[in-house]
């Protein structure tokens, strides 16, 4: 049925060699971006495309979409971008939407209006990686993470963790407390406490944080060296090691589930093309081709029985946990949340000094929403 | 077709063993420089426009680091204006390149310095700030950089704008050692340029236009790229993180022409002294293979000749090593071919003879019977007639005609005689002692001495011998003494042959014989030796055929010299004539082996 889909999206877009090439906007990495480009070599469709920062990617896309020019036919975004930029998106034909996706991807690409705005292209999320030879955590929860941690004979920091709101939302969950603007989870005394177990750990059994920029390569050189025992992170830091036989992953309770989606926005002068190159990508030899150079998870079901056991553990990991708030604001709360943690774990501010910048911040937010 | 000569196939060894091989080098050679050239070229601009990029990213992270540092402090007493214009006048004098500066607070109000430039997002979801995409305006190219100012526990207290002129871009681009032809750009995400080393339409995009431009906006790292007639190295300067999403690239471009001359030059310079050697070794080929293959061809010529029966007294042939000793070897076998067809020929002719005097054997044997019966009647009639009858001359000359015939029958019977067994040198027959068949020249001498006295006195010859040698010869001395009347009959009817100037007959003359050692001393030599009128040069290798004389007809049978050379040649010895030791005369010389 897929290929008649791809026959038929051919057909509309009415590829020649001379047509102009799809615009693609997208924010994989480098070594992401390689095999793209190697992958588009290989096959007889012309694109240009153009790497959006992943830091920025939410900004910049959001100004293209409003200036209207230059306006790509296809982009990737992050899955917490999808319900600010949906206004601006065009519903996925229901061809491709009819795909064997897997259910996480599927509520992945379905906005809180239950419209199909996206092609699920990738889902991640935070787990636990580990040594093989290192025995998984008695259960998912943080305490027997911490517990297993403490337990690992390693030296140095045998936990790997980040500052980053994003790492603290299951110490949040674990609380009661959901990253949310709605919510007034901020509030309590929970998200205090949260605070303060994470921000504790560091220079106990995680590693003080490193100068800010250069978290990945810090991480890579302590899980090289083998300090790294057990490790929070998400299969997007999994491609750059070398030695991923010797992985074995578990989940982590409460963990946010996200994903990478490919949308087409409604200013694109040709969405056909732009669904076109969406269906290449997410064709199971490719979304295969993914899952066995990366570790990414793919989001298909006839994909993920051909990508390797890696790669079908850490779907195994994900089905557990949860993804964010579907919330427009969502990925704005980080924007207070990480410079307050790091406060925390530098000791620049307590807890309580900090969560009470965040709510102020988040205060504000909720004005400006209003 | 005609094969190709040994020459031409030497030629061709040479060429296959060193010219190809030469040829294939020289090309692996070529294609390997031109390899090794775009490799160090491809390089060296990666290298270049690392360090550039390296260049753009310090700066950039330096201005972002000392205005969040600024944004920082600020944010920790954002109320004393003092402070904040201070502030403010530092940041602008330390960070040379903010050429306009705002300070909001939390709600995006003005707090100090300039007005915000149009359509800034002050910062959300930016995880604390970034550096904006560049923007072109009046003839100007900046990029914007946002800071959050956060307190010490992380609130945010205000935002900081500063806007960054990228005219250092085109510092930094000009401090650039290019090489000729090549230049460096750098575009915005978006395919402008925002400084370039040569001079490039800032409002034009070089996206769509430039497959490198498009290929390093779309590549997270960097590469190389050939198309258009241009090399092009590019970096994407979004890979640098620190940045956080300036989203452009820089590229090195130069002429594939003026990228790749160093490989040209190597291709032509390899070229040109390639030529060269294949052509001087193509010249030494020749030289040599012609140098080589002469020898052989006269060689060939030479086994030709031999084949073809035409084997002339040529000189050697001469050549280095092998090819010499086989010259040798040829001119050798062509020797003993020619003595073998010589022996071929003399054997052809004996048998001839052979056969003639076999033939005349039998012919002699024939006639000698009648003769006598002949002779013997003469002789009666002669006897029976009274002397002054007048039949008596004729009878008289019948008789001696007769006689005469009896000589010449005689000698051919002679001649044709088989040799006895004890005749043969160095192997008597059973039951016959070797003295039998040897004798003593001097002895030999003395009774032919005698024998000629009267024939010689009448003659007026004196006859001397010289015995030096007294050995015994493997000769009969029935044979000997043959010989040797026959050589001394020979020497007197010389030396009566002399004739003075008046015409008139000289006789006398001295003929002797020596008797000494031959050289080696193992065998004799025997000499008859006159002063007559000596045989002349083109005499002397036919005056041993038989029936070959220069006497007047009648006089001679021509078989005297013949049965002499057989029978010394049936002793194992050798006849032969010569000048006489004065350089006139004859001397007839024989040697003999010497009895064991």
């Amino acid at each position: 049925m897929h290929r008649l889909v791809l026959l038929l999206l051919v057909a509309c877009g009415g590829e020649t060699t001379s047509a102009p090439p799809i615009r693609f906007l997208h924010t994989f990495n480098a070594e992401e971006t390689e095999l793209f480009n190697r992958l588009i070599d290989e096959k007889t469709i012309r694109v240009e495309s153009s790497i959006v920062p992943f830091a920025r990617g939410q900004q910049v896309i959001d100004e293209i979409l409003r200036a209207g020019t230059s306006c790509p036919d296809l982009i990737r975004i992050d899955a917490t971008w999808l319900p600010a930029l949906r206004a601006e998106l065009v519903e996925v034909p229901a061809e491709l939407a009819g795909r064997d996706w897997t259910p996480e991807a599927t509520k992945l690409a379905v906005d809180p209006q239950a419209a199909t705005l996206a092609v699920p292209q990738t889902i991640d999320g935070l787990l636990v990686v580990r040594d093989r030879a290192r025995p998984a955590p008695s259960s998912p929860a943080i305490d027997d993470l911490v517990a297993a941690a403490r337990a690992a004979k390693a030296t140095g920091y045998p936990l790997g963790l980040r500052v980053d709101g994003y790492w603290l939302v299951p110490w949040l969950r674990a609380e009661g407390v959901e990253l949310s603007i709605e919510d007034n989870g901020i509030e309590s005394d929970g998200a205090v406490k949260a605070t303060a177990r994470f921000a504790a750990l560091f220079g106990d059994v995680a590693a003080p944080p490193p100068p800010a920029g250069s978290e990945t390569p810090d991480e890579l050189r302590r899980w090289n060296a083998g300090e790294l025992a057990y490790w929070v992170t998400g299969p997007w830091a999994l491609g750059a090691l070398q030695d991923r036989d010797r992985l074995a992953v578990s989940a982590l309770a409460h963990a946010p589930r996200g994903g990478q989606l490919l949308v087409v926005p409604k200013c694109a002068k040709r969405p056909g093309e732009g669904w076109k190159l969406a269906a290449e990508l997410t064709d199971v030899a490719v979304l295969a081709k993914f899952a066995e150079t990366f570790g990414t998870v793919p989001t298909r079901r006839s994909a993920l029985a051909m990508a390797p056991q890696i790669a079908r553990d850490i779907y195994a990991a994900l089905a557990a946990t949860e993804p964010l708030r579907r919330d427009p604001r969502t990925p704005l709360l980080f924007d207070d949340l990480n410079p307050a943690l790091a406060a925390v774990i530098a000791h620049d501010a307590t807890p309580d000094e900090a969560i009470a910048g965040v709510r102020r911040g988040w205060q504000r937010l909720r004005g400006k929403a209003r | 077709m005609k094969a190709p000569t040994l020459r031409w196939r030497v030629l061709l060894v040479i060429v296959l063993a060193a010219i190809v091989p030469t040829v294939i080098v020289g090309v692996l050679a070529i294609v390997r420089a031109r390899g090794d050239v775009e490799r160090e070229v491809h390089r060296g601009a990666l290298a270049h426009i690392r360090a550039l990029g390296a260049a753009l990213d310090g700066t950039l992270q330096d201005a972002r680091r000392t205005v969040e540092l600024a944004a920082a402090t600020w944010a920790d007493d954002p109320d004393d204006v003092r402070k904040t214009q201070l502030l403010a006048r530092r940041l602008r004098r330390d960070v040379p390149i903010v050429s306009s500066l705002s300070i909001l607070d939390v709600d995006g109000k003005l707090r100090h310095g300039d007005p915000v430039p149009q359509g800034v997002d002050i910062g959300s979801h930016s995880f604390g700030g970034y550096i904006g995409d560049a923007q072109h305006a009046s003839g100007k190219t900046i990029v914007n950089l946002v800071v959050q100012a956060r307190g010490r526990t992380g609130e945010q207290i205000g935002v900081f704008v500063a806007s960054l002129d990228l005219e250092f871009v085109r510092d930094v681009i000009a401090t650039a050692r290019l090489g000729e032809g090549a230049r460096v750009v750098v575009v915005d995400g978006a395919g402008l340029p925002v400084a370039a080393s040569t001079t490039v339409l800032r409002s034009d995009s070089l996206a769509g236009k430039d497959p490198a431009v498009d290929r390093a906006l779309a590549s997270s790292v960097e590469g190389t790229l050939s198309a258009n007639g241009w090399v092009s190295a590019y970096r994407n300067l979004s890979s640098y993180q620190s940045l956080r999403g300036v989203r452009w690239a820089i590229l090195h471009q130069q002429p594939e022409h003026e990228a790749y001359a160093l490989a040209r030059r190597t291709t032509r310079d390899t070229l040109v002294i390639g030529g060269v050697a294949l052509a001087i070794a193509l010249l030494l080929g020749v030289f040599f293979a012609t140098r080589l293959t002469r020898p052989l061809a006269a060689l060939a010529q030479r086994a030709d000749a031999i084949a073809a029966g035409t084997i002339v007294d040529a000189a050697p042939i001469k050549g280095p090593g092998e090819i010499g000793v086989l010259g040798q070897r040829i001119d050798e076998m062509a020797k003993r071919i020619n003595e073998r067809t010589e022996l071929q020929q003399a054997l052809a002719r004996g048998d001839r003879l052979a056969s003639v005097g076999v033939m005349s054997a039998q012919v002699a044997h024939e006639i000698n019977n009648p003769l006598t019966t002949v002779l013997g009647y003469a002789k009666l009639l002669q006897e029976d007639k009274p002397e002054g009858h007048p039949d008596r001359a004729a009878l008289e000359m019948i008789a001696e005609e007769a006689e005469r015939m009896k000589g010449i029958v005689g000698g051919l019977l002679e001649y044709a005689r088989t040799p006895r067994a004890s005749e043969r040198i160095g192997t008597p027959a059973i039951g016959i002692r070797a003295h039998e068949f040897t004798c003593e020249p001097a002895a030999v001498v003395r009774h032919v001495g005698a024998l000629l006295g009267p024939q010689l006195k009448k003659a007026r010859a004196a006859l001397t011998a010289e015995i030096v040698s007294t050995k015994s010869v493997t000769i009969e001395a029935h044979s000997l003494q043959q010989v040797l009347v026959n050589l001394v009959q020979n020497a007197a009817q010389a030396l009566t042959d002399v004739k003075a100037e008046d015409g008139t007959s000289i006789t006398g003359g001295r003929i002797s014989i020596g008797v000494r050692p031959a050289a080696g001393g193992i065998a004799t030599l025997i000499t008859v030796t006159d002063d007559g009128p000596g045989v002349p040069e083109r005499d002397r290798a036919r005056v041993f055929d038989p029936f070959f004389t220069t006497k007047a007809a009648g006089q001679g049978t021509g078989l005297g010299l013949a049965v002499c050379k057989h029978l010394i040649a049936t002793a194992g010895g050798s006849i032969e004539v010569g000048e006489g030791p004065e350089g006139r005369g004859a001397e007839f010389r024989v040697v003999i082996p010497n009895a064991v």
